[in-house]
């Protein structure tokens, strides 16, 4: 058993290995040296995507069976120009039983049927009716989460950045705005199901209604599957805050809480991470081997990620350039070995 | 059909199998970065931005001509020429 942690950063990719110790890591890159590496992720057989962007040249999907030799697809997302969009960054992949998706900055969803070789517009999604009113956070306009229910691929969950969540019984032809209960952070005059702050959600793996969400407003939670959404910040020193990850054996929860909007950075300078065993009933801080002074980095919301193992390890890593790594369930933490540019994303991939 | 050598930014290689110049043949200079395209394909998506034009930061040099000084791309290449790709950068 191995873990490969594929960390996304401005100006390129870099890989740890580890046993399941996950002690020891060996270092390796930079992969694609020069362009942001946005996202990462599995294909159905068993390969990895990647996502590289470039404020020059665009953007690309990089495809592996073996995170050692990199192909990149032709036939990647990519707006027609009859659409009015850019396409600036791929922020997140995603997969059901037989597709993949991914979404994008300009927010939009697209979807591969063919193991990711070619991927076209979900076009329900930008081309819903209230998109003459989304418009973009510090963030960009970014479609960045997506996620699915098992026992049904055609229901669909959708994360935008400043505009909010949506969730599609159909495959992706229609959807709906799920955000009551969440606090907008900007009204319109006529959508008033537009305007919410959505950072991160993760799922149940069991239930599919069952959805935590990190929003700019605070830390949610949802059993019916988006239709109404209850604030669980019991023990969190601040709801702001951008990654949450969810282990999917012990099903702890783990987020970041930075000080507010205006400031963003680690609650009085203590980089802590949160962690629920009770599905959000309650927080309670990690911080064994994290800094715990003058420390004023941020994570980002593709930045945290948590592996498959038994404890699970947990990971981060920070705008300032350090990963964070925890083997035993966010017990105690490390710093990896390097330091490296703005990290944009941090993926953790099991091998048997 | 003249043969002419397209030269490729260090952060592109990538795209073109590592290498950092391309022979491609063509009569005009459309023609030849038609055919650079047809040959790698991905190429394309980071010369050309969703208009079909070269993205706004991409310069493209006909010897030592940029193509922003000229109305069209249908003009003539001959053997030998160079074709080449650079990322504009400005500012500090």
């Amino acid at each position: 058993m191995n873990v490969n942690l594929l960390v996304g950063t401005v100006k390129g990719g870099f890989l740890f290995r580890s046993d399941a110790k996950r002690g020891r890591w060996s270092l390796e890159g930079p992969l694609f040296k020069g362009w942001k590496v946005t996202a990462s992720g599995r294909d159905l057989g068993g390969g990895y995507f990647v996502a590289t962007a470039s404020e020059v040249y665009g953007v690309a999907v990089q495809r592996s069976r073996d995170l050692r030799e990199w192909r990149q697809v032709e036939k990647g997302p990519r707006w027609t120009e009859e659409s009015g969009f850019k396409m600036n960054q791929i922020w997140t992949f995603a997969r059901t039983t037989d597709r993949l998706y991914a979404g994008v900055d300009e927010a939009g969803l697209f979807e591969s049927g063919d193991g990711g070789e070619s991927w076209t517009l979900v076009e329900g999604l930008s081309g819903h009716s209230t998109r003459k009113v989304w418009f973009p956070g510090f963030g960009g306009l970014c479609a960045h989460v997506v996620l699915s229910d098992p026992k049904d691929p055609k229901r669909l969950w959708c994360g935008i950045s400043a505009v909010g969540v949506f969730r599609s019984e159909d495959g992706g032809k229609s959807w709906a705005p799920k955000n009551r209960g969440v606090t907008q952070v900007i009204e319109d005059k006529a959508e008033k199901e537009i305007g919410f702050c959505v950072h991160g959600l993760v799922q149940d793996p069991n239930d599919a209604d069952t959805i935590w969400r990190q929003d700019h407003r605070g830390m949610y939670r949802t059993r019916d599957g988006g239709d109404g959404w209850e604030k669980i910040e019991n023990g969190l020193p601040s709801g702001f805050g951008f990654p949450i990850a969810l282990a999917a054996k012990t099903r702890s929860l783990f987020c970041v809480p930075l000080e507010s909007d205006e400031y963003r950075m680690p609650v009085e300078g203590k980089m802590r991470v949160f962690r629920s065993r009770d599905g959000g009933g309650s927080w309670q801080p990690l911080s064994k081997g994290l800094p715990q002074e003058h420390a004023y980095m941020g994570v980002l919301r593709g930045s945290m990620a948590v592996d498959d193992l038994d404890p699970c390890g947990v990971y981060f890593g920070t705008t300032s350039g350090t990963v964070f790594a925890s083997a035993d369930g966010g017990d105690s933490w490390a710093a990896l070995p390097g330091t490296f540019p703005r990290i944009l994303s941090v993926e953790a991939f099991v091998e048997s | 059909m003249a043969r002419v050598r397209v030269e490729i930014p260090s952060v592109l290689a990538q795209v073109v199998e590592g290498r950092r110049s391309v022979e491609v043949e063509g009569a005009t200079l459309s023609e030849a970065i038609a055919a650079l395209v047809r040959l790698h394909p991905a190429l394309g998506i980071h010369l050309f931005d969703e208009s079909g034009r070269f993205r706004q930061h991409v310069l493209c040099f006909h010897n030592r001509t940029s193509t922003r000084w000229m109305e069209h791309l249908d003009v003539p290449v001959a053997d030998g020429d160079t074709i080449t790709i650079l990322q504009a950068v400005s500012g500090g």
